[in-house]
């Protein structure tokens, strides 16, 4: 007798349904008495717990007293503040340090995650495309001039490696006149809801695009690289096509939605990377397939308006091809369509002039043009 | 009958809580933030069993898995919610307004409600994933009411200057608390906001000279020398109004019927750990800095001589550049893990320490009588929280 009494051991314990804490003498029963650890409350029944049950709960910041409880979700708890009895338990108890696994939780893990990337992915490149198209249909014509406003000053300033001032428009006197005498004869056969504001900035990409509310950007690197005056018209007309399509439009409302989302991702909130991921989209003007053979088309209309040739255009397509070839969507965003050898035939059989025809500018304007930004 | 004073006591120590916190830190590092759902998961299993009312731990149930469920689920909710109000803000932006500012301030106002809401929610899977002898806590669902409730006490506060500041403390608090239950029993705020008019002497005298100073200042520039002074009493005050504030409502919270409550927080007391703390990590952030430079100068004493710095560090040699982004973002990334563990050392901890151990319950026998409540299965966790990073310390 006297050595069980020894052996006794006494703790805290909770049974996890009232709050009460019970003094309780704790002891390990070997296999014969069926390898339980006993909890004996001075009063009230004893419990068993099958030392293959008993935890240890992780994480303790006390090293005074050791938490034990059951595998599981059970509430009751044991505190055992005797370091011989602690000792006595881990040796006792062989699963102290296993943890609760849930069979199905990776398999339940899978698929919500599969699911929630899938969601957000339906969201950004499904959902909020097709509300942005709906939308930029309904904008009004100031609301477009004004998003366009907004747009083309952070451009400037994204491409001025300086990022002091912005990049300025290129603006020689005579290159400026023949700019707007190339303009003025291809609007001819336009009809556009606002004034086409023309801008050149002088940056060495082989590009050109269009931004919402009418404004349009030639880089200086097109025209150093166009051989004649109406390969850049052609490029032009193009550019005009997406605005009257309000191709440029829809994809700032597609990107402002998107960029909440992944500033959302990164942790960014109405920041410094969302006005940058929208700018790149807007210069990069990824449009579909269906818009660009769109814009194509409505170039070609606007060159035979005018009464000039389409051939250059194809002659300058038939160029990049053979420049860019295979290198798609690294170089700019002209040079990126995956077809430009199939755009060249469809310029060439949309040819209306043949022999001679008024030259959209002289040897002399097309020089000035050129050197702009000089 | 007689009452009994249950004293709480803490038991955490810094040197466990270094390894646990570093060890975590550095995992989530390792993971690229995955891992800091169970990260946060295991700090705060410590901080609650270091918190011992009456002598028995808190303990905290939550898992990281169930953090990490959680967000996937509150990730979804809000790209749809921010992807199509940024959209269609923008849209009546530039259509009613013709400006894109108004759109990325409303898309900001847009998030408020969710912010209110989350904060609830998470408050809501905490408590039912803390228990204290073996009974869990839990939070009565109304986290819309919640956030609508707190727009209106915010909006409140900031048309008349922050003078109902007092009164939007209580309301929120007594909202929450009216539906907290420990066990089967349940929370009561009692009181009104009026007695925290007497913690808030010190922040309205701040308030005032503050608003003495711009207003002078218009009229006699040397009227805004009055800031010196305002300012700090005003932060100050803020800091005195949210820890007496905290101690008069302690006293008037009552569990069930008979159960109550007293906390004894020192404003000087906090703001002497805030001011020790960080001044302690800056001391250890500039000595740790200091060695580092001493060293890289060591190991390689050419670095500064003919030319040999471009070499080492890789400019204009594109061979090296890989390298030298690898480097700088390894430092960057041992100094945030740095600053977070200092952090929890000589900031949290202490703070947790000090209010534990000013924290008294008078029981009048009652509290072993309380019953257990059902677990409150929570799919969503603090999801909502997690990915708007709210109350990102612990």
């Amino acid at each position: 007798m006297s050595m069980e009494t020894e052996a006794m051991v006494f703790a805290d314990y909770v049974d996890g349904e009232t709050a009460r804490v019970r003094r309780v003498k704790v002891s390990v029963q070997p296999a014969s008495q069926g390898s339980v650890v006993r909890i004996e409350p001075t009063e009230g029944a004893l419990v068993d717990w099958p030392i293959d049950d008993v935890r240890r709960i992780p994480d303790q910041a006390a090293k005074d007293a050791v938490v034990y409880g059951l595998t599981g979700d059970h509430p009751a708890r044991l505190i055992v503040k005797d370091a011989r009895l602690n000792a006595e338990l881990s040796a006792a108890c062989p699963d102290l340090k296993r943890r609760h696994k849930d069979p199905n939780l990776l398999k339940r893990l899978m698929i919500l995650s599969t699911a929630s990337v899938a969601s957000v992915a339906l969201i950004v490149f499904v959902l909020v495309p097709i509300m942005a198209d709906q939308l930029a249909t309904m904008l009004p014509a100031e609301g477009e001039q004004a998003l366009g406003d907004s747009s083309i000053e952070q451009i400037r300033l994204a491409l001025d490696n300086s990022k002091a001032t912005g990049l300025k428009d290129c603006r020689s006197t005579d290159g400026l006149a023949a700019l707007a005498k190339m303009q003025a004869r291809l609007s001819i056969g336009a009809n556009l809801p606002y004034d086409i504001r023309l801008h050149v900035l002088d940056h060495k990409m082989i590009n050109a695009f269009a931004l919402p509310g009418g404004h349009i950007v030639l880089f200086e690197g097109l025209l150093d690289d166009a051989k004649n005056p109406l390969e850049v018209a052609g490029v032009l007309g193009h550019e005009m096509g997406h605005v009257e399509h309000r191709d440029p439009t829809r994809l700032a409302l597609r990107s402002a939605g998107s960029v909440g989302v992944l500033g959302l991702l990164l942790g960014d909130f109405a920041g410094g990377a969302a006005v940058l991921f929208m700018t790149e989209k807007l210069i990069q003007a990824q449009y579909s397939q269906g818009a660009e053979a769109g814009s194509d088309t409505y170039a070609y209309a606007l060159l035979a308006a005018a009464k000039l040739p389409t051939v250059p255009m194809a002659d300058f397509f038939d160029r990049l091809h053979k420049k860019y070839g295979e290198e798609k969507g690294l170089m700019s965003h002209l040079a990126s369509h995956p077809d430009s050898l199939g755009r060249s035939e469809a310029a060439r059989a949309a040819n209306t002039v043949e022999g001679d025809f008024v030259p959209i500018l002289t040897a002399d304007e097309w020089a000035s043009l050129q050197a702009i930004c000089d | 009958m007689t009452i009994q004073i249950l004293e709480t006591d803490y038991a955490g120590t810094r040197r466990s809580l270094f390894w646990l916190a570093l060890k975590t830190s550095v995992l989530t590092v390792l993971t690229v933030g995955f891992y800091r759902f169970w990260a946060k998961t295991r700090v705060r299993r410590f901080y609650w069993s270091a918190i011992r009312p009456g002598g028995f731990p808190l303990e905290y149930t939550g898992t990281g898995v169930e953090k990490l469920m959680g967000f996937l689920v509150a990730v979804v909710f809000l790209a749809f919610y921010i992807g199509v109000l940024n959209l269609i803000l923008m849209f009546i932006s530039f259509s009613l307004l013709n400006d894109n500012f108004a759109a990325y301030f409303t898309s900001f106002i847009g998030i408020i409600p969710i912010y209110f809401y989350a904060q609830y929610r998470a408050r809501r899977y905490v408590l039912a994933r803390t228990r204290w002898r073996g009974l869990r806590f839990g939070i009565d669902a109304g986290a819309w009411g919640y956030s609508w409730r707190a727009m209106l006490h915010w909006l409140a506060t900031i048309l008349t200057l922050g003078f109902l500041l007092p009164r939007q403390m209580f309301c929120l608090e007594k909202f929450r608390i009216d539906r907290t239950w420990y066990g089967r029993e349940r929370f009561t705020q009692e009181g009104n906001w009026r007695m925290l008019l007497k913690p808030a002497t010190h922040y309205y005298v701040g308030l005032v000279l503050t608003l003495l100073a711009g207003i002078g200042g218009y009229f006699n520039e040397l009227m805004f020398t009055l800031f010196i002074v305002s300012i700090p009493w005003l932060l100050i005050g803020w800091v005195h109004l949210q820890i007496n504030g905290f101690k008069v409502m302690a006293q008037h919270k009552r569990l069930g019927e008979f159960v109550t409550f007293r906390a004894n927080p020192s404003t000087w007391r906090m703001i002497q750990i805030y001011l020790v703390g960080s001044l302690l990590i800056y001391l250890l952030l500039i000595a740790v800095a200091s060695v580092a430079i001493v060293v890289l100068i060591m190991l390689d004493q050419n670095i500064f001589s003919d030319g040999n710095f471009e070499a080492t560090f890789g400019v204009g040699n594109d061979g090296n550049q890989p390298l030298m982004f690898a480097g700088i973002a390894f430092l960057y990334f041992t100094m945030f893990i740095f600053i977070g563990v200092l952090g929890q050392l000589f900031i949290t901890l202490p703070s947790m320490r000090h209010y534990a151990e000013t924290l008294f319950i008078r029981d009048s026998h009652h509290l072993g009588q309380i019953r257990q409540r059902p677990r409150d299965e929570f799919a969503e966790a603090e999801g909502f929280a997690d990915a708007l990073d709210i109350g990102a310390a612990i």
